[in-house]
């Protein structure tokens, strides 16, 4: 019978350099930006530009936030079995502008000096201490609107997130910093109450979009559009919501 | 980005979700799933994806559900005919929406009255601020505990 059973281990990192090979050693990241892959994505992407944003330094100016991003990867099984592995203490900004200085953004822009455009500490942001992988997208001003234009920035980000992700897979569980175990227990006695947790999420177009069940864990590739899937509901176990099941395109 | 900047949620969101990590380690509670449903465009479709989400969760056997947006304005009609469906076939359902004093509920029934809001903000408004209206730990805790009383209430 199927183990309904999720390991997340994490593996903190307190500093972020840049480096020709992407590797994790005494919590230090290096990250390859090179990596990054611009071709595939060249009829909407004119440029890309990654840089490290260190802690407590958030006074500096950013295009609109597309999106913040876990890094973590599949090292056994698929999303929501088996074991993750994860980073804590940097997580992916990504922010995006057009050649012509638009802003990637359908209803209010939250471009301007980083610390007073997002709140440090939520769920879905970083905490002022962690490190931010920042990832700039201009895209051409003639595509910046389509919807394929607002995927492939995602796109484009997920490549050099998954030459880390490679390189985090192949970390030894045991030295992980943290594990934690999600069991799904099968439940009997009737004196628990059923509940869903339902999520309603944008699905009407370019910027108005998610994916589910990408390759990786919170990632783009591989993942399936909530539009083309006709906006119907789908059902996701705990454990695969929690290993980054649903990719927000919003 | 097309949903508001600071109602928001992003990809790290989905991935540390506050309401998953409340509801699925409360001990009164078997959760048993999480659906994910669009809002799309289409009126006919709007009413659909409701119905199907209503559906599932009486096929499933739930007392109860917390609904819970990433957005808000147009979407609000696929909201509350969502909420309309789960309570018709008699399950007790809450909500968590922003709403402050800039998104009340474009369409309201009998049940989009025990919804929770998100807002954080001084002004209530949508701010632009990336993360400042989004669902914490203390929303999902509050939303459990209107879903647990309203199941109480709801059972004969």
């Amino acid at each position: 019978m199927l183990e309904k059973k999720l390991v997340i281990k994490s593996f903190h990192v307190n500093q972020v350099q840049t480096g020709a090979k992407t590797s994790l050693a005494s919590g230090v990241l290096t990250v390859n930006v090179a990596s990054l892959e611009l071709a595939p994505f060249a009829a909407f992407i004119e440029s890309a530009e990654v840089n490290v944003i260190n802690p407590y330094q958030h006074d500096g100016y950013v295009n609109t936030i597309v999106d913040i991003i876990p890094i973590a990867t599949k090292a056994l099984g698929t999303l929501g079995t088996g074991i993750t592995h994860t980073l804590t203490g940097v997580y992916v900004l990504l922010t995006a502008s057009d050649t012509d200085g638009g802003q990637m953004t359908a209803f209010g822009a939250s471009n301007g000096i980083l610390k007073e455009k997002l709140t440090f500490g939520q769920a879905g942001s970083p905490r002022e201490e962690d490190v931010i992988i920042h990832v700039d997208v201009t895209l051409k001003s003639e595509a910046s609107y389509l919807r394929q234009a607002a995927t492939a920035m995602h796109q484009a980000c997920d490549t050099l997130i998954q030459d880390i992700r490679d390189m985090l897979k192949t970390l030894p569980g045991h030295q992980a910093d943290e594990r934690y175990d999600f069991v799904e227990k099968e439940q009997t006695a009737g004196m628990k109450i059923k509940v869903a947790i339902v999520k309603q999420v944008a699905g009407q177009g370019a910027m108005y979009d998610n994916l589910l069940f990408p390759d990786e864990p919170s990632g783009v590739a591989g993942g399936m559009s909530i539009i083309d899937m006709n906006n119907m509901p789908v059902m996701l176990t705990p454990n695969e919501y929690r290993d980054g099941a649903l990719r927000a395109l919003t | 980005m097309g949903i508001g900047p600071s109602t928001k949620e992003t990809t790290l969101h989905h991935f540390r979700d506050p309401l998953l990590d409340v509801v699925s380690k409360d001990e009164d509670i078997d959760l048993r799933g999480v659906i994910i449903v669009g809002t799309p465009q289409d009126n006919k479709m709007k009413h659909l994806v409701g119905n199907r989400v209503a559906t599932w969760l009486d096929a499933m056997g739930c007392d109860g559900a917390i609904i819970s947006a990433d957005g808000w304005g147009n979407s609000d009609v696929d909201y509350a005919n969502t909420m309309k469906e789960i309570g018709d076939r008699g399950m007790s359902v809450v909500g968590l929406k922003f709403i402050g004093k800039q998104a009340a509920f474009v369409v309201q029934n009998k049940y989009t009255n025990l919804v929770v809001d998100y807002n954080k903000s001084a002004k209530g408004v949508e701010t632009e601020v990336v993360c400042e209206n989004n669902v914490t730990e203390m929303d999902a805790r509050k939303a459990l505990a209107f879903l647990k009383l309203k199941i109480r209430r709801d059972k004969p």
